[in-house]
């Protein structure tokens, strides 16, 4: 044990000594750091945004109480006041945003029809999908296996190169001590940053200190080893550093842009999405046919669905809110199906790539990181469930008014609903993604080593 | 099998190289105190018989044995007793000659003080300014001495040797010589693989010649003169 050390210290003095190293591991701190940076500042953005929709809807609330302040119909207020569905970033989502850069985080409510409103703000920036997050996820996802490559390339071959391996292995230690000594200062050195970047981001990002500082560390450390044992298994086939930097790179390539753009390709194929889009255009074609259809006849509809509604008054005028309502509520119930087909669909791919991500660590480890900070796809589809929810209940509140043709005064505004949602971490899915990288880890090191063992090393 | 009388054995041990036979059952005893130098032609099977009994590669058949151990079995432990200075030594560019030399030694088991380390480069013949400095500024002349005082400082019983002088100055050569000898009288074995017949005949006990992977003549250097040695190699490789 004592010449492992020494051989670590050695390493240790080399490291110090090579400038190219120093500054692959600076760059990587830096990247860390700007991740860190970027992940906080987007999340205080969201927050801040979502800060200033409150006060938009106080805004709103008290123009419409100085528009009318001896009150009036509930229908102008619903139809002129808005209201909005908030999805509050997990204290984790710092660290890995996720998707709450491509799905909203909130959505501006009335109550008019819902499913145009949950989709009006589906649209999104291609230059922001195509550049992508650079939060401390991406740094440790696609930059770290860049660090191991860049310390672990020439682990053995350099020894070969430079000529000291045959005065080394004259010395009383075998070379798989030689190699593991190497290893493990690699991992120290990676680990340590690794460990350091993530424990800063939590401080920095002020997450909740629960089960998940255990979780992301362990997946961290494993995810590290896991390109510490490609490096190895790598590096077992006693090529020279060369070909060990191209097979590397190959790898990475492999691994982190082309098997994810492949499977894209595969789930949109095996997985098709039906469009938001088009579910808002069936319903707004029902919606807007509703001005056309007999008074009665979609009140009948309404009346079915909500039949403690039926003892109210016969509508003889041209318009009223009630029947505006009704009939804006039948579109949504009129796509009702696609609605949950198309939010079934979401999670169905959700599932499908979580099948799939056995064949790229990295995916899953996106994964893994991304379901911890509650911003992967499934925390969105909850979000627009809860926005559905908020939606129903401001319905129900509005519709006693409506039909009661009960006056909406200035002090009902406090008894509205409000809505507020925090996506829960999906620790399940994390930890069988843990337990799936766990697998990976031990095959590709059980690989190297039996590789290794097999072939006979050449001293010179 | 044990064989505590010497300090280095070859027993029938060959080498193949798929279509070549390297080594063709080599047998060979070297004793404590003795210094052996092996004169051939490059390709004669000098290098091949040196990473043998480092076990660097593994006989086809026969054994090598250092101190009685066999080598292919005991990989570790004979390492404790040999020291080896290649043709070329190579070293840790970014460290300096201290450091390689700390290092060396430390992975052989000895904790020497700077002072001592520093003593034993300046012995090798490498200037005190110069073992500050990092290697990767070195000549080869000042890498060999450093692999001389890595040899020296490991005490070791037996010491192999191949073409340890090549890039030594003259005079340098010369005070290597000088420590060879000392070495010996210290009951150090040295096995020396070399083209120089003059280094071979001034410090050799004994020397061998080997060709085509055989050794052909061992003779004793104290029968014959420089002249007469030259003579006999010379008769073999044209043979």
């Amino acid at each position: 044990m004592k010449k492992f050390w020494i051989l670590i210290k050695y390493e240790w003095l080399n490291f110090r000594a090579d400038k190219g190293l120093l500054i692959l591991v600076t760059l990587t701190l830096l990247a860390g750091l700007y991740g860190i940076y970027y992940g906080t500042t987007e999340v205080q953005r969201q927050q801040q945004n979502i800060a200033g929709l409150e006060k938009l809807t106080e805004h709103n609330v008290e123009e419409l109480k100085a528009k009318y302040p001896e009150g009036t119909d509930a229908g102008d207020i619903g139809y002129y006041h808005s209201t909005f569905a908030v999805h509050h970033p997990d204290s984790w989502a710092s660290l890995a945003l996720g998707q709450r850069d491509v799905n909203p985080y909130y959505i501006k409510l009335r109550l008019l029809n819902l499913q145009s409103q949950l989709y009006d703000t589906e649209n999104i920036n291609p230059q922001k999908v195509l550049a992508g997050n650079f939060d401390l996820s991406f740094v440790l996802v696609y930059l770290f296996p860049l660090l191991i490559i860049g310390l672990c390339f020439n682990i053995l071959s350099i020894e070969k190169e430079q000529g000291t391996l045959p005065l080394l292995l004259s010395q009383p230690i075998s070379l798989p001590l030689i190699v593991g000594a190497k290893l493990t200062f690699r991992m120290l050195v990676v680990l340590g940053l690794g460990l350091l970047l993530s424990i800063l981001a939590m401080i920095w990002g002020k997450v909740l200190p629960d089960g998940r500082v255990a979780l992301w560390l362990g997946v961290v450390m494993l995810y590290c080893f896991f390109w510490f044992a490609v490096a190895f298994l790598v590096a077992a086939l006693q090529k020279n550093s060369a070909f060990n930097a191209v097979t590397l790179l190959g790898v990475w390539l492999l691994l982190t842009i082309v098997i994810p753009a492949l499977l894209n390709v595969y789930v949109s194929i095996k997985q098709p999405i039906p469009q938001a889009l088009a579910l808002t255009i069936q319903q707004r074609e029902v919606v807007h046919g509703g001005w056309d259809k007999p008074k009665r006849e979609t009140m009948d509809k309404f009346f079915a669905l909500y039949p403690q509604w039926r003892d109210t008054t016969e509508i003889k005028e041209r318009f009223v809110w009630r029947w505006y309502y009704a009939f804006h509520h039948l579109g949504d119930v009129a796509v009702q199906d696609l609605a949950t087909q198309y939010k079934q669909t979401l999670l169905a791919r959700h599932e499908l790539v979580q099948k799939l991500n056995v064949l790229s660590v990295p995916v899953n480890v996106q994964g893994i990181f991304n379901a911890m900070a509650g911003s992967d796809l499934p925390s969105y589809v909850q979000f627009l469930q809860s926005a559905t929810r908020y939606h129903d209940s401001l319905r129900e509140f509005y519709y006693p008014f409506l039909f009661r043709q009960i006056t909406f005064t200035p002090a009902d505004f406090a008894r509205e609903p409000r809505h507020s949602f925090s996506s829960a971490p999906d620790v399940d899915s994390a930890v069988n993604g843990f337990v799936k990288l766990l697998g990976s880890v031990v095959v590709v090191f059980g690989a190297g080593l039996l590789l290794f063992r097999w072939k006979t090393a050449s001293v010179k | 099998m044990i064989h505590m009388e010497f300090a280095l054995e070859a027993r029938q041990l060959k080498k193949q190289y798929q279509d070549k036979l390297a080594l063709k059952g080599l047998n060979l005893q070297i004793e404590p105190g003795e210094i052996f130098c092996l004169l051939g032609q490059n390709g004669a099977g000098k290098s091949t018989t040196i990473n043998l009994f480092l076990g660097f590669i593994t006989p086809t058949s026969g054994a090598a044995y250092i101190n009685g151990l066999e080598v292919a079995t005991n990989q570790l432990k004979v390492k404790e007793y040999l020291a080896y200075i290649p043709e070329n030594v190579m070293l840790y560019p970014n460290l300096t000659g201290l450091e390689n030399l700390a290092l060396f030694s430390s992975l052989a088991g000895f904790d020497y003080s700077p002072e001592s380390l520093m003593q034993y480069l300046i012995e090798a013949g490498l200037p005190s300014e110069a073992a500050t400095r990092k290697v990767g500024a070195y000549s080869k002349g000042m890498r060999q001495k450093v692999g001389i005082a890595i040899a020296v400082a490991k005490r070791a019983k037996v010491l192999l040797l191949d073409e340890p002088t090549s890039g030594l100055d003259p005079k340098a050569s010369n005070e290597f010589s000088d420590l060879l000898l000392k070495l010996s009288s210290q009951g150090t074995a040295i096995f020396m693989a070399t083209h120089d017949i003059f280094r071979a005949k001034e410090v050799g006990t004994r020397v061998g010649i080997m060709h085509e992977g055989e050794l052909v003549d061992v003779l004793s250097t104290a029968d014959l003169n420089a002249n007469e040695l030259e003579n006999l190699y010379l008769n073999y490789m044209h043979a």
